[in-house]
This record gives structure tokens, C-alpha cells and sequence, in this order.
């Protein structure tokens, strides 16, 4: 293209010919936005008054003390603890604009909507190709001959094909730690989520395969909107756009993850983040 | 070196010794189970080969002689019936124990009766079953009171061993079923009651073997017939094979002894032909398992 040519497009022009082609283009720019949102347990609070949006298409990392209530606060975005005994919250979490607590809202729908990764890899006890079509199976999304496409999609785009193409119908159990974590990634992304939500998603997994599926995490956006919880600080600089730090059931801060590390507004922040605390 | 330990550590040799009283104890209860296993098969085929005739399983009996085919049928119809009807409640009541149960009065009601009838002796619940449902609704000896005791005597092995094998299945299946939105009849299907299977094929077995080798009630609501079983759950006696080894048993003549050795060996075959293939389908639907690898 040369200088003539994109002279003649205004920026303005650009602007609204990109607007039509985005495929988001009619929803909320904030995919999820927690608004005061409080969670205890059986009367002991364990957040307290969350606000944050999330913005669609980025990766935010989530870091904190151990018991800060990071966990808590992403079971709570997928209504994971909605059957935990003694689960009580207020305020509301609201995903593409309505909340996920409403009459109207269909809890599976949600969960599909807003899919999770968990700190141990947890394949189920079925062949590697079952594993990776066990949702779209239980959604009706495909049957028969469809599953076999989907198994081979999603398990290239996680770059696991070519490991696993001859073993689709053996154990997932004898593939690696990091193979594993990719395979319950693949099973994630085949119920076609928006959000992922991701809890120590690295921390089983020896530094190779950490490197390889934090590669692909980057490859989800802006597909995707990621929520890492992490306690590795080099991970939340490396993968994430903003950061979110937790301390003892409050969001201590939030900002992009260059401020958050490097001008901490929050003095236990600043702590945290120098390796002082935790 | 002894006195260098602290108090309270044992010593090695301590160590060592409790290690060879433990190996010993192991051994001695293995040999308690493999034991009178082992005596009882050699001892049943012994005896019943050296008589053996083909023909007893094609035969029908004639009171004290005759063949088996009668109560060979007879008793695979009501161990299959009591897979069926014990099968599918006690599995039932084990999956309700175990993933819909909240706790309260229902519960502790189920959990109760389980143990009551768990520790009922077979004879007295024979007679209950004879007096309320032969006598008392006009059944006559027949298959569905039959069945309907037996099933009761064995519920609760199968709803216990149905229940332990699903709290043994990991929570991180359980979420990992839910973190994708599975349906919660689904994940149980797919996931949870698969993971658990080994579990409730065993209590299964365990059931039907007692089924298969209990004589008292049935005593009691079977009856006897000399005929093969009849499609009639009602007013039609059905034979089985512990009748004919305990009857034929206590006959003065050489003849009756083989038929009571011949009907042992049948049920012993069978139950170990049962036990063959419920592994083989076993480790067919667990070749994926963890455990497995
Ligand atoms: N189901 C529950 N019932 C009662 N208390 C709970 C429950 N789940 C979590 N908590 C409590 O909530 C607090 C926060 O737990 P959470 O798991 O969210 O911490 P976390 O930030 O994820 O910690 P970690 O970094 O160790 O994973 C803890 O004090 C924990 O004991
Ligand atoms: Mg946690």
C-alpha cells in the first residue's frame, strides 16, 4: 500500500469500516464486570466489595497472599460456589451485560459461556479424543463424525495433534503433566467459551511445559478473554495486560500490568510485588 | 546406639520386628481367605468329576435322582431376576445416598432400613416373605416372592458398595464435569457412576453370589418343581441348585450324594464364570482409568 492509497482513507473511515467488522461489535466492551461483590461462607466474609471490569479480548492476572481469595473470586465468576454450603454474596457479577445470577440466566449456558482450567490437570477416565469432545458431547453442540472434527481442531489449535493423532482413543493419563493441561484446554475451548478463567493454571507443570501452554494462552486473545490466577509474578508480567492483586478478601489493586508492578499505587502492593510478602 | 535415640523414637530393631510381626499377620490372614477357598473348590470338583455325567444339565430331576436342568434354569432366572430388581435399586438408593442426599430425616430413615435389613438373618426374612406374601397375598410358592427376598436380603451390600465407590471418585472430575456446563445427569452418567463402576460391579457380584448360593428363604417362597421355570412370576414352585445339595445330601443313597455334588460344582462354575466376566467388563470400560496407567 502506498502513500497515496491510505492517504485517502480517514482515520475516521478506518475506524468504522474496523468497528462493522468486529464480531463483538454489538456487546458491552466489558465482557465481565463484578460490581461490589462481596462472598462469604457460612458468615465468614472471604471478599469483600469487588469492583472490576473486564475488558473483552485481554488477559488479566490475578496475584495475592495465599487465602487472599483469588480462587474464590473465580469459582464465584462461573458459579462454581453457588452449591458450596454456606455460599452467600452480594452485589452482582455481570457478564455481557446481565447478570449472571438472573431469572433469565441459564446456569449451564453460563458455565459454557465462561469456561475454567484448574490448578491440576484433570482429564476425565476416557480416551484422549472422549476427553476433548466430552462437552460439546453433553451441549449437543455435535454428534457422530462432527466429534472427530472437533477432537482434531481443537487439539491442533492447543498444538497437541501431532503428539496424540495416533493415540486419540488411548489414556490421557499417559500423556505428560503439560500434555495433560493442554488436553483439558482443548476440552475448555470446544464448548466454544468466552471467558476462560484460569487458576494457577501453570503451577503443576515443570518450566518447559509451563513455557509452552503460556505461549498458547497469548494465541487465545483477543478470541478469548483470560483471568490467570498466578503466583508467579514473572508469569502475570509476561502473559497479562492488567493485574489484579488481592489481599485479604479486597482488590488492593488493579491497573495495567505495568503500572501495578512498576508504580504501585497500594503500599502492600508495591511489598508484593518486590517479593516482600506472600 | 540405642541410647543416643531420643525417648519415644523406636529402634530399629523395634522397627524391624513390628515390620516381620506385620508381614506374618499379612500372611496368616491371606492364608485365612485363600485357605478354605481353595480347599472348598478342590474339594467340590474332587468329588464331583469322578460322577460326572453331561447329561445332568439337560435332564430334568426326579425328586432325589434324576438331573439338574430344572434348578440350573431355576437359579439363573432368579439370580437374573435379582440383578434386575436388587440391581437397579440398590444402585439407585447408592447414587441417591451419594450425590443427591442433603442430609435430614429421609436420609437417616434409608440409611436405617439399609441396616436393618442388612442385618436381618435370611431364614427369619424367608419366613416373613413366606407368611406375608405365599400365604398372606395368595402368591403360592413362586418366582416374585422368591426374587422380592432375595432382593431385599442383598440391597444393601449393593447400595453400600454403590455409595463407597462414588464418594471415591475425585472431586476434580466432578468439577471438571461442571466447570464445562455438563448437564448434572450427564456428568453423572458419563463420568462419575463410569469412574465408580469397579466399585459397583463388585457390590453387583457380591449379590448375586449370595443370591446364587442361599437356600433358606427360598425354602420358604421358592418352593420346588421338578419342572423347568415357567414364564409366571405367580402360584408356580421354581427350583434351584442349593435345594438339590442340601436335600440330596441328606438321601441314605450313594446316587443322591452325586447329584448333591453335581449341583455344587454347578454353582461353584458359575459363580467364578461370573466373576470372569464381570472383570473382563471391567477392564474394558476402565482401560482409560487412572489407575490403569
Ligand atoms: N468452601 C469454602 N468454605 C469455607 N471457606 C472457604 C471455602 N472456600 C474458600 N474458603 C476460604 O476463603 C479464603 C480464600 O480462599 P481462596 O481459595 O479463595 O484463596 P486463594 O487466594 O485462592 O489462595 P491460594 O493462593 O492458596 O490458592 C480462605 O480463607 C479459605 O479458607
Ligand atoms: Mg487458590
Amino acid at each position: 500500500m502506498d502513500e497515496v492509497t491510505r492517504r485517502q482513507v480517514s482515520d475516521a473511515q478506518l475506524a468504522s469500516v474496523l468497528h462493522n467488522l468486529d464480531p463483538d461489535r454489538d456487546r458491552p466492551a466489558d465482557v465481565i464486570v463484578a460490581e461490589h461483590l462481596s462472598v462469604g461462607f457460612a458468615g465468614q466474609s472471604v471478599l469483600r466489595d469487588v469492583s472490576v471490569a473486564l475488558p473483552r479480548g485481554t488477559v488479566t492476572a490475578i496475584i495475592g497472599p495465599t487465602g487472599s481469595g483469588k480462587s474464590t473470586f473465580l469459582r464465584t465468576l462461573n458459579r462454581m460456589n453457588d452449591r458450596v454450603r454456606g455460599f452467600e454474596r452480594q452485589g452482582d457479577v455481570h457478564l455481557d451485560g446481565e447478570s449472571i445470577w438472573s431469572p433469565g440466566q441459564d446456569l449451564l449456558a453460563v458455565r459454557r459461556r465462561v469456561g475454567m482450567l484448574f490448578q491440576r490437570p484433570n482429564p476425565f477416565p476416557m480416551s484422549i479424543r472422549d476427553n476433548v469432545v466430552a462437552g460439546v458431547r453433553a451441549h449437543g453442540i455435535a454428534r457422530g463424525k462432527q466429534l472427530d472434527v472437533v477432537a482434531e481442531m481443537r487439539l491442533r489449535e492447543v498444538g497437541l495433534w501431532d503428539a496424540v493423532k495416533d493415540r486419540l482413543h488411548g489414556s490421557p493419563y499417559r500423556l505428560s503433566g503439560g500434555q495433560q493441561q493442554l488436553l483439558c484446554l482443548a476440552r475448555a475451548l470446544a464448548v466454544g467459551p468466552e471467558v476462560l478463567l484460569l487458576d494457577e493454571p501453570t503451577s503443576a507443570l515443570d518450566p518447559l511445559s509451563t513455557e509452552a501452554v503460556e505461549s498458547l494462552f497469548r494465541t487465545l486473545t483477543p478470541a478469548l478473554t483470560l483471568l490467570v490466577v498466578t503466583h508467579n509474578l514473572g508469569q502475570a508480567r509476561r502473559l497479562s495486560d492488567a493485574t489484579m492483586l488481592f489481599y485479604d478478601g479486597q482488590l488492593a489493586e488493579h491497573g495495567s500490568t505495568a503500572q501495578v508492578f512498576e508504580q504501585p499505587r497500594d503500599a502492600r502492593t508495591a511489598r508484593y510485588v518486590q517479593g516482600l510478602v506472600g | 546406639m540405642a541410647q543416643v535415640l531420643p525417648t519415644g523414637l523406636p529402634s530399629t530393631r523395634g522397627r524391624r520386628a513390628r515390620a516381620v510381626a506385620f508381614r506374618v499377620l499379612m500372611l496368616g490372614a491371606l492364608a485365612f481367605v485363600v485357605g478354605p477357598a481353595l480347599w472348598l473348590v478342590v474339594g467340590v470338583v474332587g468329588r464331583a468329576l469322578p460322577g460326572w455325567r453331561w447329561n445332568v444339565l439337560t435332564t430334568l430331576s426326579q425328586g432325589t435322582s434324576g438331573g439338574l436342568a430344572n434348578a440350573v434354569v431355576g437359579t439363573l432366572v432368579l439370580m437374573a431376576g435379582v440383578l434386575i430388581l436388587a440391581g437397579t435399586t440398590g444402585v439407585l438408593t447408592g447414587i441417591y445416598l451419594s450425590e443427591f442426599a442433603q442430609g435430614g430425616r429421609g436420609v437417616t430413615v434409608v440409611r436405617v432400613a439399609i441396616d436393618v435389613l442388612a442385618g436381618f438373618p435370611s431364614i427369619v426374612l424367608g419366613y416373613v416373605g413366606y407368611v406375608a406374601l405365599c400365604v398372606g397375598l395368595g402368591w403360592g410358592f413362586s418366582l416374585l416372592p422368591a426374587l422380592m427376598i432375595l432382593s431385599f436380603m442383598v440391597v444393601p451390600y449393593i447400595a453400600k458398595a454403590t455409595e463407597a465407590a462414588l464418594h471415591q471418585v475425585p472431586t476434580s472430575y466432578r468439577e471438571g464435569a461442571e466447570a464445562l456446563g455438563m448437564p448434572g445427569g450427564h456428568a453423572l452418567r458419563r463420568v462419575v457412576v463410569r469412574t465408580a463402576l469397579p466399585g459397583i460391579v463388585t457390590g453387583l457380584l457380591i449379590a448375586l453370589s449370595i443370591a446364587g448360593g442361599e437356600t433358606a428363604p427360598l425354602l420358604y417362597t421358592a418352593g420346588v418343581t421338578n419342572n423347568l421355570p415357567t414364564w409366571s412370576l405367580l402360584h408356580h414352585p421354581i427350583a434351584y441348585l442349593t435345594y438339590y445339595v442340601w436335600t440330596d445330601w441328606n438321601q441314605p443313597t450313594a446316587a443322591a450324594h452325586v447329584v448333591s455334588y453335581d449341583a455344587s460344582l454347578i454353582l461353584v462354575v458359575m459363580v467364578l464364570a461370573m466373576l470372569v466376566v464381570a472383570r473382563l467388563i471391567v477392564s474394558r470400560t476402565q482401560r482409560h482409568a487412572e489407575s490403569a496407567t
